[in-house]
């Protein structure tokens, strides 16, 4: 039996791929759709036997040809691809949803609705007749469901099962009398001129609205038919037959809607907006740090263990004295290092997956319009950046969202100067060992800076650019909800995953490519780390760092490592200095003394994260920036931007610093 | 009068839209037409605001603002 094809179609924030997650679990394939830059994710799932292949198409508003979301859906759907389309829609934003609903359904595929978020149409008193709205769809299934609570979820892949093979009435949509005579002389036309034509209606209807596609793949010589566009007449009576729906089916018993409105007039307040956002990032980073400290101890307790025990295990075993440095000092310190800030990024990603899921976060684009409008940005470019807290290579996927190719660079240039997770051990461990009861302060003043020199180089771009235009902001805003558990598990442990994997592969190579070039020079293994390949590396950057305080051969070292991933900076210093455990107190005071013998102090430690915070993103993200922008020539001089102006940046700091 | 000399948590009615052929065919799929009634929720002094259509709620920019033209509806939002 062949399997059947399930395309999965709603707009933005119906709760599309949460619905497609419960069938397909974490069990994904995600590429791109072919030659675009659009996430095609697919899955698979049985039912009762039956085979089914799920493919989650890009949440689009319409199915016109002006978007490239909306082109791929419409191609995916068309070529016959998908033999079936579920039509995921927010049943408590009926009205809206169902314009793409009128326009699926005159494709001509077997729809079935997915009436989504249920329960939260109940919780706001409202009532949906679920008899009369499959009447006025032209007779599909109509399943209520709901992605988050998982209700619904076999119903609705039974319907699939048994109606993939159905065909709804094609005229759902019934046009005026002047309308319809055009489309049933364009279908007959088309029919002669393209024998066996699938759906006429709909290529007609399309002919009507002067769509590119359609009139390039199917051209009529109907001038007395086709004399002008008739979209707009087309839209306007879709959406009078939507309000016709929403009369007959929709009931309000209570009025309840105002909760979102109330919240708002709080949260996007004209004047309080801005100071509640920065309050809001201020309390995540607090709790980052505290809270993630306290859970720290338990890891480090633990690694403490697992270090001594192998060492003793090995030593037992007499293995090599080499492997056992390999071992102890190259790996452990450096993956284990690592390992140990898992706390502090658990709660960060914790926190932005509660601000996205609540609905906050599309709010921030709205508060932040007017501040990044004189940067020629629009609020929505700010989004990616405030992603970029997370981790910069997402944030830089994200920057898609907007529309001009212009804003986009713009955004991609300056979304890696905001402080990254991987940035935070860096902090967290230098802040720690050189600011003690300001640990906190030095700590958060990166993010504010790195959040400022994003904003100036903006600017100052914005300045030189001769046609000033502004981006425009046309975002929707989404219901607040409580933070759904599940959803909220989902991308913590994706984040988490990430940062294992990465800890597992890219860290777990730095580590042992930086104890090899630490623990051999020209003449093979040395006593003195002095005489290692590294340093003879690290010794031809002092000229070039001293300047910015980092004049010290094993900071050249780590900065080079750290492009791998910033948190090898610290994987670095612990293979350096020999220190098994960086984040322990015995550690850091261990590490102070030992760089303090060089003269580097509180001062330097600033530069070093300040550099740190600003340098040549992780190796992730560079190639991110490639794909995403397909200029290398965009991506070099991005790199060699950063790299100038974390220079600058240090050395300033450091030589006014020194003044004092 | 354009939408961006609209007062908060008033109604009002399309009469025109005036914007970038790109922008006027995106809010005319939104469902934000000639005719389209939707209510302001709140707004920045000069700056982007927050508008209720047919029950979805979007922020937009001014220069969009600018060239949506409407007229009073009467009434305030939350008489549904």
């Amino acid at each position: 039996m062949r399997s059947i094809h399930v395309g999965f179609a709603g707009n933005p924030n119906c709760g599309k791929t949460t619905l497609f997650n419960a069938y397909t679990g974490a069990n994904l394939k995600v590429a791109n759709w072919p030659g675009v830059t659009v996430e095609k994710k697919e899955g698979e799932t049985v039912y009762k036997g039956q085979h089914l292949k799920l493919v989650d198409l890009p949440g689009i508003y319409s199915l016109t040809s002006y978007s490239i979301e909306e082109k791929v859906t419409r191609r995916c759907v068309m070529e016959d691809d998908i033999d079936v389309i579920v039509n995921v829609v927010d049943a408590s934003a009926l009205e809206r949803n169902l314009y793409l609903t009128l326009q699926l359904l005159e494709l001509g595929k077997p729809v079935i609705l997915a009436l989504n978020m249920m329960d939260i149409v109940e919780e706001r008193g409202m009532e949906i007749d679920l008899h009369r709205l499959p009447e006025m769809l032209g007779g599909i299934p109509v399943v209520p469901v709901s992605a988050r609570k998982r209700t619904g979820l076999d119903v609705l892949m039974h319907a699939v099962v048994h109606h993939y093979e159905e065909q709804h009435s094609p005229h759902v949509v019934q046009y005026s009398e002047d309308l319809e005579e055009k489309i049933a002389v364009l279908e007959e036309a088309l029919h002669k001129a393209n024998p066996g034509i699938v759906n006429a209606r709909w290529h007609a209807i399309k002919l009507l609205e002067r769509d590119e596609e359609i009139s390039k793949e199917y051209p009529l010589n109907l001038p007395e038919v086709l004399d002008k566009s008739y979209e707009k007449t087309i839209i306007n009576q879709k959406y009078a037959y939507i309000e016709e729906i929403i009369e007959e089916t929709l009931f309000y018993k209570e009025e309840k809607g105002a909760f979102t409105d109330k919240v708002d007039r709080v949260l996007t307040h004209p004047v309080w907006g801005m100071p509640i956002f920065f309050c809001i990032m201020a309390v995540v980073f607090f709790l980052t740090f505290a809270v993630g400290d306290f859970l720290k101890g338990y890891f480090e307790i633990a690694l403490d263990w697992f270090s001594g025990a192998v060492s003793g295990l090995l030593t037992q075993l007499s293995v090599a004295e080499w492997l056992v440095s390999l071992m102890v000092d190259g790996i452990i310190a450096g993956v284990g290092g690592i390992l140990t800030f898992l706390p502090n990024i658990f709660i960060l990603f914790l926190a932005l997956a509660i601000l996205e899921d609540s609905g906050y976060m599309a709010r921030v684009a709205y508060v932040m319009d007017s501040l990044m409008g004189r940067l020629g940005l629009s609020g929505k470019a700010f989004l990616p950046m405030v992603l970029g807290f997370g981790c910069t290579v997402p944030a830089v996927m994200a920057t898609r969202a907007l529309e001009k190719e212009k804003d986009r660079r713009r955004a991609i240039l300056i979304t890696p100067f905001m402080s990254c997770s991987a940035r935070l051990p860096i902090y967290v461990l230098f802040s720690g060992m050189f600011f003690e009861r300001y640990a906190m302060a030095a700590a958060f003043s990166m993010y504010v800076i790195g959040l400022l020199v994003a904003i100036l180089v903006a600017f100052v771009l914005h300045l030189h650019d001769k046609k000033k235009e502004n981006g425009t902001l046309l975002i929707e805003l989404p219901e607040y909800k409580t933070p759904n558990g599940r959803t909220i598990a989902v991308y913590v442990w994706e984040k988490i995953k990430d940062y294992l994997t990465k800890a597992g592969t890219t860290i777990f190579v730095a580590s042992i490519v930086i104890w090899f070039l630490l623990n051999f020079g020209t003449g093979g293994m040395v006593k003195d780390v002095s005489d290692s390949f590294g340093a003879v590396i690290g010794h031809w950057l002092v000229p070039v760092l001293a300047p910015a305080g980092l004049g010290l051969w094993q900071v050249g070292v780590a900065l080079i490592s750290g492009i791998s991933a910033k948190e090898v900076v610290v994987t670095s210093f612990a293979v350096l200095f020999g220190i098994s455990n960086p984040n322990s107190a015995e550690g850091m005071a261990s590490l102070t003394s030992q760089l303090g013998a060089y003269g580097f102090g509180a001062l330097n430690a600033y530069c070093l994260m300040l550099f740190c915070l600003l340098y040549t993103p992780c190796a992730a993200t560079i190639g991110t920036i490639k794909k995403e922008t397909g200029s290398l020539l965009f991506t070099l001089k991005t790199i060699v931007f950063q790299l100038l102006v974390a220079w600058c940046a240090a050395t300033l700091v450091f030589q006014i610093g020194s003044l004092f | 009068m354009t939408l961006l000399e609209g007062t908060p948590r008033e109604q009002y009615l399309v009469k025109e839209i005036n914007t970038e052929e790109a922008i006027t065919r995106r809010l005319e799929a939104l469902g934000i037409n000639e005719g389209t009634a939707l209510a302001l929720m709140n707004r920045k002094r000069n700056g982007a605001l927050i508008i209720k259509v047919r029950g979805t709620r979007w922020a937009i920019g001014k220069e969009i603002a600018r060239g949506i033209l409407v007229e009073p509806a009467g009434g305030k939002e939350g008489e549904r």
